[in-house]
């Protein structure tokens, strides 16, 4: 029996996903109010000669949007990746870490009390999103502890504490219902206005988190293989546990911090990749951040020829595909 | 691995617990144990359910840290040996293991090479071949890129032999390696366990629940009642009416094979003679 055809021809496959990608960006950038052709965005972009409006569109406004979509798309996929793997459990998601609700309470929290920030976001909610999230990570982990990890108590607690998360956010919103209209677009994560100023915040994150992620492939390879086997072969199963947990959280909380609560991104991207290229994290992972990158970019794409000319947050249409998508993946497992 | 002359290594214990209690929470599940396991050997465990077998070589492999006593792996502290230093020592092979889904053989047989993997993880030319090696001597080069899910119980075991073989180590556990197969293939995956000890001198122990089987197999049958051990030697001398109706409660009758003249106990009624 022969290699998989993806596994045998994985780097060609992530070359061509990496043209698709490129393609997407194209077509993103030149959707929107004002079309632009997808001749003239490739002009644009390197630097020859279009008009001076259509630059601004393009190097101002729609660029930044679409590599804030690539770099959260798949720093959303890595983090869906690993939790898949550390809790053996391809039905795991991000959110189950409290980093996405633990971002959005801290947020929302920020975005109600603090006067005047309503209109200008800026630079500071994202830190403070990221400080949210980190927390909401940290308290997830200690509360799961109990002399050693299991992965079951980890997904309880997880659910639990983002339930009870959650319901903080709920109860500021109703406090304050004259900011809801701008708390919830963020709260259900959009790209609407995001520029470099928010570009230049995700990005180092991105360069520290996804780096650390990918090179985790062989701790979570093993890790897999459940805690006896993975001791065996002599791995210190807490401590890869913890890291992996670790990088995960960062990757959420700082994707969340700057696109907001965008959920099933990382439950989608990282089982479709399982679908191609299989299990092992070396291949998983890379794809995953690949798949997640593209999934947002065209989601994000769709949602802005389709919502004209109310604007359909991109958080919103990606929950609608997942809950179908997620129903049939335990539908298929039960069957 | 033994630097020494050959006849000094031929009696030398490799694995060896001393006073070891074991337990969990407040159940203790081995009192005071100790046991020396000797180089090259096969050691068989054997004990009714809940005898602590499987608890004994966990505590071996240190996959549990003992109350009291120590394990020593070839002279040296279990317990102060960093877990990969003892994984390139010892394999241990746990009960049912679980693959993840879509894992292929090749994948899993990997992974043996994580101890003795170098900087950025990455498999150099001699993993390569340790792991072609494992996959050779299980025979399932041809089943290499096939998924775990997709063998059969049999086909599945190797593989996990195979994991444990690429790991390269002196000494192999295995915990009741012949669960949920039928006979031919408990038979099979005994023999390859047995060729692994004689051609490469592997020290050898499992927890088997077959006592026919512990008594063709292994040079050496440790039988173990509450956590203590009970009888220990030759499967010969260890075999008998007595021994099976005390900690068995089976009256049996204990034969000579007809074929090759190994014990063979035939059970024929419950309780106490």
């Amino acid at each position: 029996m022969k290699e998989r055809f993806a596994v045998r021809y994985y780097w060609h496959l992530v070359t061509l996903s990496l043209v698709v990608l490129f393609v997407l960006l194209i077509l993103h950038v030149a959707v929107g109010t004002v079309a632009i052709s997808p001749g003239d965005v490739i002009a644009a972009l390197f630097n020859q000669p279009v008009t001076p409006f259509q630059h601004i569109i393009v190097w101002d406004l729609r660029l930044p949007r679409a590599l804030i979509a690539i770099i959260a798309g798949a720093m959303f996929g890595l983090a869906g990746a690993i939790l898949q793997t550390i809790m053996r459990n391809p039905l795991a998601e991000p959110e189950m870490t409290g980093a996405t609700s633990g971002a959005v309470l801290f947020a929302v929290l920020w975005l109600s009390q603090g006067p005047g920030q309503l209109a200008q976001p800026g630079m500071v909610l994202p830190f403070v999103a990221l400080l949210g999230g980190l927390a909401g990570g940290g308290l997830v982990y200690l509360l799961s502890w109990q002399g050693r990890n299991a992965p079951g108590r980890l997904v309880l607690t997880g659910i639990l504490i983002s339930s009870v998360l959650r319901s903080g956010t709920s109860i500021i919103l109703l406090l304050r219902q004259d900011a809801i209209g701008s708390i919830l677009i963020w709260l259900i994560g959009s790209l609407d206005g995001r520029v470099w100023v928010h570009w230049n915040v995700i990005w180092p994150w991105a360069l520290i988190a996804l780096p650390l992620g990918l090179a985790c492939a062989s701790l979570a390879n093993v890790l897999q293989l459940g805690e006896a086997s993975a001791t065996s072969l002599g791995l210190s199963v807490t401590w890869a546990r913890l890291s992996l947990f670790f990088v995960a959280v960062l990757l959420t909380a700082s994707a969340v911090a700057v696109v907001g609560g965008i959920t099933f991104l990382g439950l989608i991207a990282p089982h479709i990749a399982r679908r191609i290229v299989g299990t092992d994290a070396r291949r998983l992972f890379l794809f995953s951040m690949v798949l997640g990158a593209g999934i947002l970019l065209a989601a994000d794409t769709v949602t802005q020829v389709i919502s004209q000319p109310v604007t359909m947050p991109v958080g919103a249409a990606l929950a609608l595909l997942g809950v179908p998508f997620f129903l049939y993946l335990v539908w298929r497992r039960s069957s | 691995m033994n630097r020494h002359s050959d006849n000094s290594s031929t009696h030398k214990t490799v694995l060896a617990a001393q006073t070891l209690s074991v337990g969990y929470g407040v159940r203790l599940i081995i009192p005071e144990l100790s046991l020396h396991i000797t180089m090259g050997t096969i050691t068989a465990l054997v004990g009714p359910n809940g005898s602590g077998k499987s608890t004994i070589l966990k505590a071996l492999a240190h996959l549990v840290t003992p109350k009291t006593g120590a394990v020593y792996l070839d002279g040296r502290v279990i317990a102060s040996m960093s877990t990969r230093e003892v994984a390139r020592q010892l394999a241990i092979l746990p009960q049912g293991p679980v693959s993840p889904e879509e894992l292929t053989v090749g994948e899993l047989v990997e992974q043996g090479r994580y101890p003795h993997a170098g900087p950025l993880r990455m498999l150099r030319e001699q993993d390569h071949a340790a792991i072609t090696e494992a996959l050779a001597e299980t025979n399932m080069i041809e089943l290499r890129h096939r998924r775990l899910d997709s063998l059969s119980g049999g086909e599945r075991q190797r593989a996990w032999i195979a994991l444990a073989l690429a790991q390269a180590t002196p000494v192999l556990l295995l915990d009741e390696p012949t669960t949920f197969l039928d006979v031919g293939h408990q038979l099979e995956v005994l023999t390859l366990i047995q060729q692994l000890n004689r051609t490469q001198g592997k020290t050898i122990v499992l927890v088997l629940h077959d006592l026919n089987q512990a008594a063709r197999f292994a040079d050496r049958i440790i039988v173990l009642q509450a956590g203590r051990i009970v009888a220990d030697g030759l499967p010969k001398a260890v075999l008998t009416t007595a021994l099976l109706s005390e900690v068995f409660q089976v009256q049996a009758h204990i034969i000579s094979h007809p074929v090759d003249g190994f014990p063979v106990c035939l059970p024929y009624a419950v309780g106490e003679a």
